[in-house]
């Protein structure tokens, strides 16, 4: 670990969101995603809490420039210096701790809230009633405001309220009554105001970074995936295709070793071109999921079923996705059992605008002339109408072709649904 | 037009034995147990492989110097895509045959590939006799599809006519040439496709390769019209 990356954690402060744990997991390499994701991983609201150490400082010199000019007026001096001690040491520690994120916590704020509402409830202490009324709440409500700043930084708009309630409600106590002449002394609203501002500022970056991270994080995953791509098809995808290739060859026992190479084979292709696409249908304009028909069908090939494809996703509704998908494995199943061993099938997807359009032919022994008026009349048309329902249901045409010898084609037609003008 | 068809009887009397037709061979492939089992296997039939290479870089430079009459051409390279490295060898060897190999389904750069010249593509679990026919109708000049790049061909000729815009330089198919890709698409063979659309055999290649040569001139028309609409300059 490099001196800055440790020095990174250090700043990054006891905060994990749960978005962060996730990209850590993701973040193994040093690819660039990687790089962004620890990136994004840091604090969103560091620049608020830096920014606010800048206030802190300026009203703490307001502070001292008021405690110098007030102090002349006061009962006990010597009590209201040593005050200001502890008030310029905690601003220097906070300040810092916030700064560089050790303090950035509800132990830190908490004994923040407390000392400041300590401090000026002690104007009553060092000063008389008289000058409590005249003057504003030692050590002036400037300073005690970055104590309503941390709250909201740290916990949004409504702590950032609270807080602020809480000091100027403190303020209002130590002056004895309650100003409700606003148009004369804002005070109150002033802090209240302030705290809800910062805290809504916070929360904004923090919804923001959650964004980012999530971006960030499907990224890194994209870009692992590609490589773990180029690294499975240099070794693993070259090792099956020669085994495929030797095994078929060599014949026997072996060819089943090879048909086994090649399952292997075509399910790791799958995986690694077309991870994610399946997985993550966007919604559109309507917000109905659409998903991409082409991915779908090619997750169904196998050693003997070839799917066809254009290189682009072919759009459709996951519904329109779903209901092709089962009436393809149906016909699938209907060559498996029907058109004897060794038949092969062949998937073909078409992206005609308005329609799509899939044909499931086969190269088997088809099926005989008046086979299919016999299991009608049988009523045993089981499968074929099960796959013609589905189709018609989406308003398309399922056409079946066969001839004996001459395999079987089915041909579906469907509209695109919500896409036909 | 072989994918998983028999190997094409026509084509059967070159090759073996007769030292001068020996068709010349180069292997481009980054993996070397691939490559020299395919290598092996070229020569057992009787090809003269006469080099092999594992990048764009040395596949351009070896094909300048043999100037192959088919390239067996992988699709990932360490330095480069197989459509780089086929731009290449075609740039210093322009009556190479390029036969795309390819072991994982890379669509887009299968398609790319193939607008760059290539003019067939195999999967690499295919068999023996299927390889050797296919670099044999690819030395040939007809055109090796499989039910899958059929699927990429149509698929890439609709998407360019359906675009809101079409370029007019855009190839179009006929209506014929539409009919023949898709039953290739759906896993006929010449044979099959000739028998069904009553032509002949012949035809069916043509028709094939037409759609292949279309779309490789029209790339280049595009390319042409890019380069004149955008300036040479490399700014």
């Amino acid at each position: 670990m490099t001196v800055a990356s440790r020095w990174e954690r250090l700043l990054r402060g006891p905060r994990v969101s749960a978005a962060g744990a996730d990209i850590r997991s993701v973040q193994t390499r040093d690819t660039e995603a990687g790089r962004l994701a620890r990136d994004v991983d840091a604090d969103p609201v560091t620049p608020l809490w830096r920014g606010a150490q800048i206030l802190r400082l300026l009203s703490y010199l307001y502070s001292l420039g008021f405690q110098i000019a007030v102090n002349p007026d006061l009962d006990h001096r010597a009590t209201a210096w040593t005050l200001f001690g502890v008030l310029t040491l905690w601003t220097l520690v906070s300040g810092v701790g916030y700064f560089v994120g050790f303090a950035r916590n509800w132990y830190w704020v908490g004994t923040e809230v407390i000392l400041v509402c300590a401090l000026m409830l002690s104007t009553s202490v060092v000063a008389d009633r008289d000058w409590a009324w005249n003057n504003q709440t030692w050590p002036t409500t400037l300073w005690a405001t970055n104590a309503v700043v941390s709250v909201a930084i740290l916990s949004g708009p409504v702590g950032g309220i609270i807080a602020g309630l809480i000091v100027g409600g403190t303020s209002t106590f130590v002056k004895g009554h309650l100003n409700l002449n606003f148009g004369r002394n804002a005070t109150i609203i002033v802090i209240v105001v302030t705290g809800m501002a910062v805290g809504l500022a916070a929360l904004q970056a923090r919804r923001n970074h959650e964004k980012l991270a999530a971006a960030a994080r499907i990224a890194a995953r994209a870009e692992e995936r590609e490589r773990l791509a180029r690294e499975v098809h240099d070794g693993v995808l070259q090792v099956l295709a020669l085994i495929t290739r030797r095994g078929r060859e060599i014949g026997g026992p072996t060819a089943e070793l090879a048909a086994l190479a090649a399952e292997q084979e075509l399910q790791l292709r799958r995986m690694i071109s077309d991870t994610g696409d399946v997985d993550a249908p966007a919604p559109d304009a309507d917000g109905a999921a659409e998903t991409d028909l082409a991915a779908v069908l090619r997750a169904l090939a196998a050693d003997r079923v070839s799917v066809s494809s254009p290189a682009g996703p072919v759009m459709v509704s996951a519904h329109i996705a779903s209901e092709i998908r089962a009436a393809v494995v149906n016909a699938l199943d209907n060559t498996r059992h029907h058109a004897g061993p060794g038949a092969r099938a062949y998937v073909l997807v078409e992206d005609l605008a308005d329609d799509v359009v899939v044909s499931v032919r086969d190269d088997g022994s088809g099926i005989p002339e008046g086979r299919l008026a016999e299991a009608a009349a049988q009523g045993r048309l089981g499968v074929a109408a099960s796959i013609v329902g589905r189709i018609e249901s989406l308003g398309g045409t399922a056409v079946l072709d066969t001839e004996p010898g001459g395999g079987t084609e089915w041909e579906f037609t469907v509209p695109r649904g919500g896409r036909r003008g | 037009m072989h994918g998983d068809s028999a190997p094409d009887e026509a084509m059967g009397d070159k090759g073996k034995g007769d030292k001068d037709s020996r068709l010349r061979v180069m292997v481009v492939d980054d993996h070397p147990i691939w490559r020299d089992a395919v290598a092996r296997d070229l020569e057992d039939e009787g090809f003269e492989v006469v080099a092999t290479a594992d990048g764009v870089g040395s596949a351009g430079r070896r094909a300048a110097a043999v100037t192959p009459d088919v390239v067996l051409m992988d699709m990932q390279l360490p330095d480069g895509s197989g459509t780089e490295a086929t731009a290449a060898v075609l740039e210093v060897s322009p009556q190479t045959r390029i036969l795309v190999l390819s072991a994982s389904g890379e669509r887009d750069d299968v398609l790319e590939a193939v607008k760059a010249g290539a003019s067939g593509y195999l999967v690499k679990s295919a068999s023996r006799d299927e390889l050797v026919a296919a670099v044999r109708a690819t030395a040939a000049g007809q055109a090796v599809f499989t039910p899958g790049l059929a699927g990429l061909v149509l698929g890439e000729y609709r998407r360019m006519s359906q675009e809101p815009e079409p370029s007019p330089a855009a190839p179009k198919l006929t209506e014929r040439e539409t009919e023949v890709l898709r039953l290739v698409a759906k896993g006929l063979s010449a044979k099959q496709i000739a028998k069904r659309l009553s032509l002949s055999h012949r035809t069916v290649e043509n028709h094939v390769q037409a759609t292949l040569r279309k779309l490789q001139l029209g790339n280049r028309v595009e390319l042409t019209r890019y380069v004149i609409e955008n300036g040479l300059d490399a700014d």
